[in-house]
């Protein structure tokens, strides 16, 4: 029984690596870093795989250690570059429509963790609103108002209007 | 097109996937799987308390070795290589513990892969656990005596390896662990391994049947050239000093791809000389 639930979880994480990676690169910023946060992620999530009760969490069970790990390793390098972070957060305002184009993806890097966790899991890993309340330990609502509170961020620092769906 | 959502995330998924990925995924798909078998066999193994306390410490380019690991390996193209399986730290009140693990990985040639690997993680893993059998004594001991808990010093460890050589015929590398708890105290575990033949290598494949002769010839002059210097001093040969090396002699392959005989601090000499290693130059032979 709990043999097919590790085997699933090792052919889930196999088949959607890229996609672990891209969460991964999106916190840390870092090819290597990225790299070692999947690794450490695989490791501690198959090493504990006969704590995973149901299989049918899998994959948020999954995210959940994967963000985890990549905020583990955002806060400890936050503190060593947060002279430099200071200095950031004005500079890049909209500029123009070439800059526009990047202005979202760039803003979202401006969330706190905890709302660029729910934009990208929702936009780019088309995750359900009920989903991400899994992976971030939330109920449903807190999902809902960090959503929409972080549409109106990505608003006021992108100057566009973001609808959500 | 003119969605900025869908532009933001064509843009998140432009991010270059790096081509260790899939390997890097590989290889921590089996390491987690072996912890998982191991942490189900031993009830209450080590890494089970490890993973309980383990602050997860990311050094990537803070320490130059890993650095030099790293640009050991080549992305593509090579026979075998050497890599990070788990890198951790411990901190408590008995011990602070530094571990980077290595394993390696050979196209085809899986059993030697295999073994090594096993070796490698058993040798670690039963070093660690006399580690921690050694700090409990110790602290036992020293609360006994009457000292206070709070005021016992850590047992230090740390394991790590290093790449000595690296090419199309040969792999060497060897594991390092230092003990620290009032004089440092390491230990070396050297793999050489013949990727065209696909087995470990021994000094006597390095330097013909006669190895014990050309090592303890090259040892000799080493030792007598270095004792020239009257602040280097070796133990004489009758009095715990050099006399022959061992079958098994410890060694390594440099970049050069020569034999170097490791020994151990107070092996030959005196403590504060530390470990002594030799360069053998291949005798002309064998070359």
């Amino acid at each position: 029984m709990d043999q097919t639930t590790h085997q699933r979880l090792t052919a889930y994480i196999v088949a959607h690596q890229e996609d672990f990676y891209r969460l991964a690169y999106s916190y840390v910023k870092n090819r290597d870093a990225a790299l070692d946060v999947v690794q450490e992620s695989i490791v501690k999530a198959l090493s504990k795989s006969d704590s995973l009760r149901n299989p049918d969490f899998l994959k948020t069970w999954f995210y959940r250690i994967l963000l985890n790990e990549s905020m583990n390793y955002y806060r400890q390098n936050r503190r060593l570059v947060s002279l430099e972070d200071g200095g950031l957060p004005e500079t890049a305002a909209p500029q123009g429509d070439h800059a526009a184009r990047l202005d979202l993806y760039a803003a979202i890097d401006r969330l706190d963790p905890k709302e660029q966790t729910v934009i990208r899991l929702r936009f780019f890993q088309d995750m359900k609103l009920e989903e991400i309340a899994q992976v971030t330990e939330t109920n449903l609502n807190t999902v809902k108002s960090r959503l929409y509170k972080s549409l109106r961020r990505l608003r006021e620092l992108t100057g566009e209007e973001y609808s959500y769906e | 097109m003119n969605d900025p959502w869908k532009e933001a995330r064509a843009a998140y998924e432009q991010t270059p996937i790096p081509q260790e990925l899939e390997f890097a995924v590989a290889s921590a798909v089996r390491a987690g799987s072996r912890r998982r078998n191991r942490r189900r066999a031993i009830h209450r193994s080590l890494t089970a308390a490890l993973a309980s306390c383990a602050c997860f410490v990311l050094l990537v380019n803070a320490s130059p070795t890993f650095a030099q690991a790293v640009s050991n390996v080549p992305v593509l193209g090579s026979l075998a290589r050497v890599f990070t399986v788990t890198e951790y730290t411990i901190e408590d009140r008995e011990h602070l513990i530094d571990v980077r693990l290595p394993a390696l990985d050979m196209e085809g040639d899986t059993d030697l892969e295999q073994r090594i690997n096993t070796e490698i993680q058993a040798r670690i893993d039963q070093v660690l656990q006399e580690a921690e059998d050694r700090a409990r004594e110790t602290k036992a001991a020293f609360v006994a005596t009457g000292g206070d808990p709070d005021e016992f010093m850590p047992i230090i460890i740390s394991v790590d390896y290093e790449i000595k050589c690296q090419n199309d015929q040969y792999l060497s590398f060897i594991i390092t662990k230092t003990e620290t708890l009032a004089s440092a105290y390491s230990e070396y575990y050297a793999y050489n391994i013949d990727l065209q033949a696909g087995k470990e290598l021994t000094l006597k494949d390095v330097l013909g049947p006669d190895y014990m002769e050309v090592a303890n010839e090259a040892v000799r002059e080493g030792i007598a050239q270095r004792a020239q210097d009257p602040d280097n001093v070796y133990f004489e040969p009758g009095e715990g000093g050099f006399e022959s090396i061992d079958e098994d002699q410890t060694f390594y392959l440099n970049q050069a791809g020569n034999a170097v005989v490791v020994f151990e601090k107070y092996e030959i000499a005196p403590g504060y000389m530390g470990m002594q290693e030799f360069e053998i130059p291949l005798p002309a032979s064998v070359s």
